[in-house]
């Protein structure tokens, strides 16, 4: 459980570089907020309403130190500001709305994929050079090397447009009303199937590829030796000896994926019009809603960070040497 | 029994689709152009009158019955509706309608009318009356109302900032002002209890899903679900009427005029003498495509606009073939005529094959045009190989929607294809987008052209009472325009309009053009179109 304090400090200043760019990024950029909230108003803005837009929103223009200072102290306040496009609501409001429905739908594909992939992977490995083993791992090759927007569109037009056995937009069916009810659970589930499908193909790969490697190097060891001269069967050695700590790669391996399947869910929510932050955050990039862009990065900075710190810690538990301070 | 039956009756569901949102966001502010939902003006806020551009600009009163100027034509007085209730039931007087215009003069954000420009102060003779004192003559001045809402004081008068007021449960006058349902994927807005109107309206409710963009409406059109929309759909006949060819159907007329126009008012002195030039002018509007533009950018939906007037077809009743004929010369494709013209007026090329200014300065501009908007880059592209083959040197430039409104708006940009706004008679877009008053002001008056002829004519068409002298003032108007080219026409963009007759009729088609069909926020006709339709029984 205890983590060494070097970690610790690894972890903070990475916090507070993304915190000093999150911060100066948007500013270094051409365009901004008052200028995308005078193009709202589109051909009918009248000159005194730009003029009276500017003078509310672009005049309060603070010495750079201040802005920062302002910005640390709504930080620690979670205030991330108002949203552009969807002014009057907070930044926080915004993000709120959708961060659920992607860390529902990015919870749900690496589950779905752990189960999938590290099961391939024990596998080919147990039989290296078989014939499962000599398709199954090309084969992953390739899912890791198609784009997810190929697999989203793939699957909308198929199961979708075409065979229209799945619904092709939302995350529940608009005529519900979320309740802790069958009905609703279904339909989420139901929306769920095509986004969790195109985001998998990668994350099933990315496991077999690791389980496999990390899964030959453990076969070689004394333990697993022991366990099958103590005449275990041979699936009680696979899983129970074997795989079980050649897991830990591909736990690592998880935390530094998370970036890539944060980029494969935009695609995908766009693709199926899921509210997620992926969608969100498209929404506001084309609309210059810099507050918005800007608390979401900072969100998926704090996820990736809080993914590894969690991966550092569940190795502390699962991982014996780690556990007993010998590493 | 009476009411028995009116509730065995089952209720009408219109869905429709106005705007692309990626997440609905409850906010019934009518002032709040950016973030207002856009079934908020019409069907919450009832328009005073709608002028209907397909029926050469008549009235069609609503709110209002009539308006009258007085005899100095310093002030205008409208008379309300007799009787008209709010949704909530408090009735809807002239109180409210000064109310509203005082809000706006004392707080220019939520002019969305521009008032402030036009309006000294506001009387109430009697609870029907409202009076309002111009500050300049301008018999123009109800057409520019109109998309004012006029909203109940009883409500507004205690918002603190009627900018950020997100009036989730409006109180309002239109014939939809329920909110029944709001969740971020779909609203629904019914009936108003109170609708003065109650008689014409057959729709009980509006549903609105939510829908991110036209990737998003081709995926859903198979479910045929969707009653009435405006989307930009690639070969139509076979993704959309294909489908059911039955009830899907879809009409969509010529729009707003597009045109190339060029900053006259120019930082580099090479193109500011060009574009100031109107030889120069000539040779572009002949360097033009406009049938590549249409057929290959557009996909076939826009019209060619070969009028040097500019004149949009929906105004064909205003056409005047004097201005015309003689100066629409200049609106062919011919490179050939496009290269004497210049070489004839002394533009020479320099050693890289490109012209210089009969002063010998350099000529090179980038045509701005937003990203993302796909078939007018395709359209911009066009022109800019069609100037290259005339020896111009012009590129093409794709700044963020933003940055294009400011480069306009700052006059930090060289050339710019666009289109104006028009109104329900051809007025309004002229005036706006040539006038010395509007010039660089507004987006949709990018050129800075000022021409102090074209304004004195802009000035008597305002002073103007009947019809028959709008009528010889506007054909004035388009005379100078076709003389002087002061913009490049080049198209005239479609109106986006699909409907199904599966659970609706009465739908507004190209055998029967009476009005302008679109669901969008820019027309109100759409509140007259919603009235015409009756659910299939």
């Amino acid at each position: 459980m205890r983590l060494s304090r070097r970690r610790l400090a690894v972890y903070c200043v990475a916090f507070l570089f993304a915190i000093v760019m999150n911060f100066a990024v948007p500013r270094m950029m051409p365009g901004s907020p008052v200028d995308s909230m005078i193009a709202q108003l589109g051909p009918r803005a009248t000159p005194a309403a730009i003029e009276a837009i500017k003078a509310r929103f672009g005049a309060i223009e603070q010495p750079i130190w201040q802005q920062f200072v302002d910005y640390v102290v709504g930080l620690a306040h979670f205030d991330l500001g108002v949203s552009v496009k969807y002014y009057p609501q907070t930044v926080v409001e915004v993000l709120g709305r959708s961060a659920g429905w992607t860390a529902f739908l990015v919870f749900t594909a690496i589950v779905f994929s752990l189960c999938v992939g590290v099961l391939l992977g024990a596998v080919a490995a147990w039989r290296r050079g078989g014939r499962f083993d000599s398709f199954v791992s090309p084969f992953s090759v390739v899912l890791i090397a198609v784009p997810p927007v190929i697999i989203a569109l793939a699957t909308l037009f198929t199961f979708g447009v075409t065979l229209r056995l799945l619904p092709v937009g939302y995350a529940y069916d608009p005529s519900l009303d979320p309740g802790l009810d069958f009905t609703f659970f279904g339909s989420v589930f139901l929306h769920a199937i095509m986004p969790v499908l195109t985001l998998s193909p990668y994350l099933i790969g990315e496991f077999q590829t690791t389980m496999r490697s990390s899964m030959i190097s453990v076969l070689g060891e004394d333990y697993v030796t022991m366990g099958r001269a103590k005449g275990l069967s041979e699936t009680a050695v696979m899983f129970g000896y074997a795989a079980r700590n050649a897991m830990l790669p591909v736990l690592t391996n998880l935390a530094l994926m998370l970036g890539a399947v944060f980029g494969g869910s935009i695609v995908t929510e766009i693709v199926f019009n899921y509210p997620g932050l992926g969608l969100t955050l498209y929404t506001a990039s084309v609309a210059r809603d810099y507050p918005v862009i800007q608390g979401q990065l900072l969100l998926m900075t704090i996820a990736t960070l809080g993914a590894n710190l969690l991966v550092d810690i569940i190795y502390g538990v699962v991982d014996p040497r780690i556990r007993e301070g010998r590493a | 029994m009476m009411v028995a039956a009116a509730e065995a009756r089952a209720e009408s569901v219109l869905t429709m689709h106005i705007e692309e949102q990626t997440s609905w966001v409850q906010n019934f502010n009518p002032f709040d152009l950016g973030g207002r939902r856009q079934s908020t003006m019409d069907f919450v806020y009832e328009p005073l009158v709608i002028f209907n551009d397909y029926d050469g600009g008549k009235p069609v009163w609503r709110l209002a019955t009539a308006y009258k100027f007085a005899d100095d034509l310093k002030s205008i007085t409208y008379t309300l509706r007799d009787g008209v209730k709010w949704s909530d039931g408090q009735p809807l007087t002239s109180a409210d309608m000064k109310f509203t215009l005082e809000m706006m003069l004392k707080n220019p954000a939520v002019d969305t009318v521009g008032v402030g420009e036009t309006v000294a102060s506001v009387e109430t003779p009697s609870p029907t009356e409202v009076k309002i004192n111009l500050k300049d003559v301008d018999t123009h001045f109800p057409e520019s109302l109109a998309d004012f809402p006029v909203v109940p004081e009883h409500i507004w008068k205690d918002v603190k900032d009627p900018l950020a007021f997100k009036n989730e449960t409006p109180v309002g006058s239109g014939p939809m002002t329920e909110i029944r349902r709001f969740t971020p994927q779909v609203y629904e807005q019914c009936r108003n209890p109170n609708y003065w109107d109650a008689a014409s309206l057959k729709v009980d409710c509006l549903k609105l899903p939510q829908i991110s963009g036209n990737d998003q409406m081709l995926a859903l059109l198979p479910e045929g679900s969707i009653d009435w929309f405006g989307s930009f759909l690639p070969q139509i006949d076979k993704t959309y009427v294909g489908l059911d060819a039955e009830h899907n159907g879809y009409w969509q007329p010529p729009a707003e005029t597009v045109s190339f126009q060029m900053n006259l008012k120019s930082s580099n002195a090479g193109n500011a003498e060009a574009f100031n030039d109107m030889t120069f002018r000539r040779a572009f509007s002949l360097a033009m495509d406009r049938t590549s533009m249409v057929d290959i950018a557009g996909f076939g939906y826009p019209v060619v606009n070969t009028h040097a007037s500019g004149l949009p077809p929906r105004f064909d009743s205003w056409r005047n073939k004097a201005a015309e004929g003689a100066q629409d010369e200049w609106m062919a494709y011919n490179i050939d005529k496009a290269n004497k013209l210049l070489d004839d007026a002394g533009y020479k090329k320099d050693g890289d094959g490109f012209r210089t200014t009969p002063s010998g300065k350099p000529i090179a501009f980038p045509i701005i045009v937003p990203n993302g908007w796909t078939d007018w880059i395709d359209a911009v592209q066009i022109a800019a190989e069609g100037l290259r083959k005339i020896g111009v040197n012009a590129s093409v430039a794709t700044p963020e929607y933003e940055q294009w409104q400011k480069q306009i708006l700052d006059g930090t940009f060289e050339a710019v294809m666009n289109s104006r706004a028009d109104g329900p008679t051809p007025f309004r877009g002229y005036f706006q987008s040539l006038s010395t008053a509007f010039a660089g002001r507004i987006t949709s008056a990018p050129s800075r052209y000022s021409n102090p002829e074209l304004d004195k004519v802009f000035d008597d068409y305002r002073r103007a009472t009947t019809d028959e002298e709008r009528k010889t003032l506007f054909d004035q108007v388009q005379v100078i325009v076709a003389d002087n080219l002061p913009v490049v026409p080049v198209f005239n963009g479609p109106t986006w309009y699909q409907f199904s007759t599966k659970r609706f009729t009465g739908w507004v088609t190209k055998d029967e053009p009476v009005m302008n069909p679109e669901d969008h926020d820019n027309n109100r006709m759409r509140l007259v179109h919603l009235l015409r339709l009756k659910p299939v029984q």
